[in-house]
């Protein structure tokens, strides 16, 4: 096989960790489709959650648009918010796989040509691009395909125009990292990059919930959003009359039959696939040149007198939990990017709810159907909802439920140690704990704010969040103890690739959804609420510790990591 | 004492036994050397002793306790050098060597003068202060192998000890090993160097495909090969052998 084909298929793999064939000798592992086809579904139901959202952003869009006669214009909003998304998703995406591991080291060690070397890993980011853009592409598409009937070659340049678009932004990217880990030293850190990307990531994760939250309100008034969108001064119009390959996009699928549109299609080839062409042409070379010395640490040394007083201060015996919860916090993925869905999902969440309160905060003021909010909130309500809220912040840090797998790598020598299976796993719940009390404050702490409680309410609904927090945790830890991903190539994907994680949160949204109509159902007052939501989930996350020791100990002993 | 008997191990994911009734005694105050080529089942077999892994059938046993039964009693008496020393690249090398002590019951006292010891001997104690993840590969193995020496143990098992070592810690690790089975302790290890097993070995096993070939002294091999070559050739001829059988 080429080398450019052969690299890009490892990049491939090692990205989007593929499932690779059955080796000989090893057995056909039954559970192991199971899970693929669970995940899958998951995938599914996650997708399609995303797609429901994006259906009705531009279902709405359309029915503004179309009052004015220039729905066309989906379209162009289309391309263009697939451009802003790959260029967002597209410059992490590159930044984070920039250097992937060591192995990269061992690639230029090989009669390489830079450019197979570059190339191969354009590819391989360009890949999860051409798919957020295709998805959106294709969501606007069918909402217009529905309701214009246009010629089937709208469809054939709206799936080009997806599959084209990411090109140009990724070869921004690029043109921007290349020269930057070039001469910027200190990025060329793994960690260093992991925490500059999750600070991007942060950002477009609140750019994007503002832009969602500003359509979210104007598809009320269908009027105002053609407006704002069909404007000389709109965004989508500024963008579209100075971004190129929208414009053609656009041109094309709005003749989709004309000859225009086949002379548009083409211009945007040429246009979209000529800026990967000078980026791998030109700058292969300087991208392989700044591997060189990536992820290289320098020990810091003590002096030989220092070194004495260090192991007098430093060497001392602890208590052996507390040694174990100190080991699983140091050890714990602190790099921003889990602000998205990791331990600092506390942080982050109140900041997103927050955003969102400030966008719509006149709207929801002045909404007649939440007049009679205020007294529902005293009626017990608003104590439910900051229990529930607080609840929901506990739970979803995903400690406890991939608290095994994030632990794989380590967990043969854990083996090896004389460790009680039920202390090392009960200090790992410790660590979830920590973070369920937290949560629990930070997000009844935010109800408290924006729903201005009482202090009846905020001592009623703190312990029912923390209990409820709790028996998630519990029930996380017993998922990732039964059902450990212990084969990973990057510690990430033991977290964020995760089924355990995406379960637990899928079962957590669940279990409070049901609490939270239990509690509207009954009427609950505060007292009823922080008894029912406080002592029942507590006594059940008692019920489900008890056995626990046992289990843990029989799986650990199964375990082959 | 180490001592397994019977010992079978097919992982749940394999068709093929990893480790098929191996059998084999180290006794008290012996170096032991376990050899074998990769795959050979050399960690597994290692696995099994210090309780990382359940075997399928037979009995592990440390110091005679059988370590099925009473596993933490068992641990306690081993000293472990896993043959892969990337470990808790997060925390700093004291933060390590702190863990690794309470976990195994050392005293404040005890514990600061091997690492003192040690750490001296090995040429990492002006990087106790620093990050595991900074670490090379052979800074790792010395801190892991200080680590393991904190709570004396009577038996230590070593996989691989050798890779990553400079000459001086290697020299240092073989001095180590040898003053611990004077002093009537076990040492178990395995590895792939042959100058070091038959300079240092009071006794040796060779594993081939899961099985033991050999059981015994250098001399008692080439008595049984009827050549008197180094250990390299008969290492080789033995498992050449043993293929073609």
């Amino acid at each position: 096989m080429n080398v450019y084909l052969s690299l890009a298929r490892l990049y491939i793999q090692s990205f989007y960790n593929l499932p690779t064939g059955k080796s000989p000798g090893m057995k056909r592992d039954q559970k192991s489709i199971r899970k693929a086809i669970a995940f899958g579904a998951l995938m599914v139901l996650v997708v399609g959650d995303f797609g429901y959202l994006f259906v009705m952003v531009n279902l709405g869009m359309y029915k503004g648009l179309a009052m004015v006669g220039m729905q066309g214009i989906l379209v162009l909003n289309a391309a263009i918010m697939a451009t802003m998304l790959t260029l967002v998703v597209g410059f992490m995406t590159a930044l984070s796989t920039y250097y992937l591991n060591d192995m990269e080291l061992q690639l230029l060690s090989m009669p390489i040509q830079p450019r197979a070397l570059f190339g191969a890993k354009f590819t391989a980011v360009y890949i999860s691009e051409a798919l957020f853009s295709v998805f959106f592409m294709a969501i606007a598409m069918m909402v217009f395909g529905i309701k214009e009937g246009p010629n089937p070659l709208f469809y054939v340049w709206g799936t080009l125009a997806g599959l084209l678009l990411p090109f140009p932004v990724l070869a921004v990217s690029y043109l921007i990292q290349i020269p930057l880990l070039s001469c910027a030293g200190f990025l060329k850190n793994k960690r260093t990059i992991m925490i500059v990307g999750g600070v991007v990531g942060i950002a477009a994760a609140l750019g994007f919930n503002v832009f969602i939250q500003n359509m979210m309100m104007r598809i009320q008034d269908p009027a105002a959003l053609a407006d704002s969108m069909a404007s000389p001064d709109s965004f989508i119009t500024r963008m579209g009359s100075v971004y190129p390959p929208a414009l053609f996009a656009w041109r094309a699928m709005s003749h989709p039959a004309s000859a225009g549109a086949i002379g548009s299609m083409l211009a945007m080839v040429v246009v979209c696939l000529a800026g990967p062409a000078i980026v791998i042409f030109f700058l292969s070379g300087a991208y392989a040149k700044s591997l060189v010395g990536f992820n290289e640490a320098h020990v810091r040394k003590l002096t030989k007198t220092g070194a004495d007083r260090f192991i007098t201060r430093h060497i001392r015996s602890g208590y052996l939990f507390l040694t174990l919860v100190r080991r699983e916090l140091a050890m714990m993925n602190r790099e921003p990017m889990y602000l998205l869905n990791g331990p600092f999902i506390i942080i982050l969440m109140p900041i997103v709810v927050g955003v969102m309160f400030m966008v719509q905060k006149n709207a929801l003021l002045n909404d007649p159907g939440l007049a009679g909010l205020r007294a529902f909130v005293d009626g017990g309500f608003g104590c439910a909802l900051a229990g529930l809220v607080g609840a929901f912040m506990g739970s979803s840090t995903s400690i406890a439920c991939t608290s095994v797998s994030r632990d794989a790598r380590i967990l043969p020598f854990m083996k090896s140690l004389p460790l009680k299976p039920a202390t090392y796993m009960l200090a790992k719940l410790a660590h979830g704990l920590i973070f369920a009390f937290l949560g629990s404050i930070i997000g009844v702490g935010l109800i408290t704010v924006v729903l201005r409680l009482g202090p009846v309410d905020v001592l009623a609904s703190f312990p029912a969040a923390l209990s409820m927090s709790i028996l998630l945790n519990v029930g996380g830890l017993w998922l990732d103890t039964a059902n450990p991903r212990l084969d990973w190539e990057n510690p990430i994907a033991a977290m964020k690739q995760n089924p355990n994680a995406v379960i637990a949160i899928l079962g957590g949204m669940v279990l409070l959804g049901g609490s939270g109509y239990i509690a509207f159902r009954a009427s609950m007052g505060s007292a009823a609420f922080a008894l029912w939501f406080g002592a029942v989930p507590f006594v059940m996350s008692l019920v489900m510790l008890a056995p626990y020791p046992r289990f843990a100990e029989k799986r650990m002993a199964r375990m082959e990591a | 004492m180490l001592e397994l008997s019977g010992i079978s191990k097919t992982y749940a994911k394999s068709a093929v036994k990893a480790v098929d009734d191996l059998s084999v005694a180290v006794r008290d105050g012996e170096i032991f050397g376990f050899l074998g080529p990769n795959g050979a089942g050399k960690t597994t077999t290692i696995k099994v002793l210090t309780g990382v892994l359940r075997a399928d059938s037979g009995h592990a046993m440390v110091d005679g306790i059988e370590i099925a039964a009473d596993p933490l009693g068992a641990k306690r008496r081993i000293g472990y050098v896993t043959d892969n020393p990337e470990l808790f690249a997060r925390l700093k090398a004291a933060e390590y060597l702190n863990f690794v002590g309470d976990v195994y019951g050392v005293d404040t006292v005890t514990r600061q003068s091997r690492v003192a010891e040690y750490a001296s001997r090995f040429e990492i104690k002006d990087a106790l202060g620093g990050s595991i993840g900074s670490f090379s590969h052979g800074m790792k193995q010395k801190l892991l192998i200080t680590a393991s020496l904190l709570h004396d143990p009577q038996n230590w098992v070593l996989d691989e000890p050798m890779v990553g070592l400079d000459p001086k810690a290697a020299f240092a690790l073989k001095e180590i090993m040898r003053t611990r089975a004077a002093a009537g302790k076990t040492v178990f290890f395995s590895t792939h160097v042959m100058e070091v097993a038959e300079r240092l070995c009071d006794r040796l096993a060779i594993i081939n495909k899961g099985r033991i070939v050999f059981t015994g002294t250098l001399a008692e091999l080439k008595a049984m090969q009827g050549a008197d070559g180094s250990l390299e050739s008969l290492f080789l001829e033995l498992v050449d052998d043993d293929a073609e059988a």
